[in-house]
């Protein structure tokens, strides 16, 4: 090894790397023409991220990625109910009431008050008609179609852009 | 005695508070997709909703945007981005036993692209749909989880 | 970062999920990068990259623009994948590991030999690759893989570009020794070329 490559080995992963100044560059370029061991290190170093990168990225190409997105919206979707119970479990454990053993004729006396309520919503409730979903409807911006199936249960309003329209007016003429 | 009539009183309250509450308050499901004729994917959650549609719309391509099951409370507003630009608000207007009426709006900035009010019930879907999307429409459907 | 992107993490941020999306679309594939040169696993890979995007969505209200978006990224994907390889029992700690000793795994005993033992080749990558401590992993993954500079590792890393300087070197160094015992002198090797010696290099 030459005596100028101990000034220009510490430069070396820095030349790899596009990381030098022009004037280091200038003198590792100046020191390679001439230095075959320093070639090597390099030769040895483009190997290297070949075989670190090239498995990587055909993995990466070959992949298709299936349902990841649906599995992160759910797994969102579950954090955030879970959260809300969570809060709910630190309330119940910080409340003094519930930590109390007088909690049994009291849970006793909400479930008979409970069912007494219920019995009078239900006897309350008149039952509805469902032949009409859509109450009103309007729009400032678009025309509107509402299509009902009693069949499939289903209710579809449609809005049509007014541009949409004058297109199938001028393509008709 | 002295010490438990305070919590019964408190646990009273609460029940017919919680009673009266459960009177009016729904969960819903909205659902926010594209519709296109480009390319022929479909989110598997979406199948029923196309075939349920196929008698009026039939895109070869359906993807899922957004899914919110949010609660509604009477008067109580609740509004989600449906797509950029545009905002949907949902508010129950009233409640009883498995039937909710709902008013829908959709805006734009300033103005009403829809107001509408539907009535819920189990097993029924309203489906909003029509407004461009990139190369498809978005549809937006709503159902109560009664 | 563009304008384009700020939008989209102020919208993210304000917990619009079809910014998410916009952003998974966007990123996805560098995520996987990055999982997948760590843990070497497609199912782990795909496990990491579906917990740093529900992270994501958690966590991004804390991000303030300091840095690059991808930066502030890579350094959630590293900590997700440093953390899953802990879980599973991987994580370099050991010293009593003995250098040089090497399994190939069952599979490698199949099929054509030239194919085999590039696989071979490859499984010794992954081995040595696994016997670096994290940091120097992280730092090769982060130059080698994906191209950063010295000053994006750093952010990414949350360390000075000397500490990412020293962590590349000894790096890099750890893993020819290690894979040195394996591919011979140049000239005669009886394996396939040796991208070491820049014989056939992809």
């Amino acid at each position: 090894m030459k005596d100028s490559c101990s000034s220009v080995s510490e430069l070396l992963e820095k030349y790899f790397d596009q990381e030098v100044t022009d004037r280091e560059r200038f003198l590792v370029e100046g020191h390679l023409q001439d230095c075959p061991t320093c070639r090597d290190a390099l030769t040895s170093m483009e190997g290297l991220r070949t075989l670190i990168k090239v498995p990587v990225e055909e993995a990466t190409q070959q992949e298709d990625f299936p349902w990841v997105w649906q599995k992160i919206e759910r797994e969102i979707r579950l954090q955030e109910k879970v959260s809300w119970w969570q809060s709910l479990r630190s309330w119940i454990h910080l409340s003094p009431l519930l930590k109390k053993k007088t909690w049994i004729p009291a849970v006793a006396i909400i479930v008979v008050l409970l069912l007494i309520t219920t019995q009078v919503i239900l006897k309350k409730t008149p039952s509805y008609s469902d032949a009409s979903v859509v109450e009103y409807i309007e729009s400032e911006t678009h025309n509107i179609m509402v299509y009902e199936s009693e069949k499939a249960k289903m209710t579809v309003i449609w809005l049509f852009d007014e541009e949409d329209e004058e297109d199938q007016e001028l393509s008709r003429s | 005695m002295r010490r438990i009539f305070p919590i019964l009183l408190f646990i009273l309250s609460l029940s017919l508070i919680l009673a009266s509450l459960s009177y009016a308050q729904v969960q819903v499901r909205l659902r926010v997709f594209e519709a296109s004729n480009v390319g022929t994917g479909i989110d598997s959650s979406l199948r029923d909703m196309r075939d349920q549609l196929k008698p009026l719309v039939d895109f070869s391509s359906y993807r899922l945007l957004k899914e919110e099951t949010p609660t509604l409370y009477a008067n109580r507003p609740v509004s989600f981005p449906a797509h950029p630009g545009r905002i949907i608000e949902l508010t129950l207007i009233k409640q009883d036993k498995n039937v909710a009426d709902v008013r829908v709006r959709i805006k734009r900035e300033q103005m009403d692209i829809l107001n509408t009010q539907v009535r819920l019930s189990p097993g029924r879907t309203v489906s909003i749909g029509g407004p461009k999307h990139g190369e498809g429409v978005i549809i937006i459907t709503l159902s109560g989880q009664f | 970062m563009d304008h384009e992107e700020i939008q989209l993490i102020s919208r993210c941020q304000q917990g619009d999920q079809e910014a998410l999306k916009e952003i998974f679309d966007k990123y996805h594939k560098r995520v996987y990068r990055i999982a997948y040169g760590v843990v070497r696993h497609r199912e782990e890979a795909l496990d990491i990259v579906q917990e740093v995007f529900v992270k994501l969505f958690r966590s991004i209200k804390n991000f303030k623009g300091r840095s690059h978006f991808y930066t502030y990224l890579y350094r959630m994907v590293m900590n997700t994948a440093i953390d899953h390889s802990r879980k599973m029992g991987k994580q370099f700690v050991s010293s009593l590991d003995e250098e040089g000793s090497f399994e190939p795994s069952e599979e490698i005993e199949k099929g054509p030999e030239r194919i085999l033992l590039q696989k071979e080749l490859e499984e010794k990558v992954k081995w040595a690759m696994e016997k670096l401590p994290i940091e120097q992993k992280a730092a090769l993954l982060f130059r080698e893989v994906e191209g950063l500079s010295y000053q994006e590792m750093a952010d990414a890393m949350g360390c000075s570009i000397g500490t990412v300087m020293s962590r590349l070197h000894y790096g890099r160094k750890r893993i020819q020794e290690l894979l040195k015992d394996y591919v011979g002198p140049p000239g005669q090797s009886s394996g396939p070329s040796n991208p070491l010696k820049g014989e056939g290099v992809r």
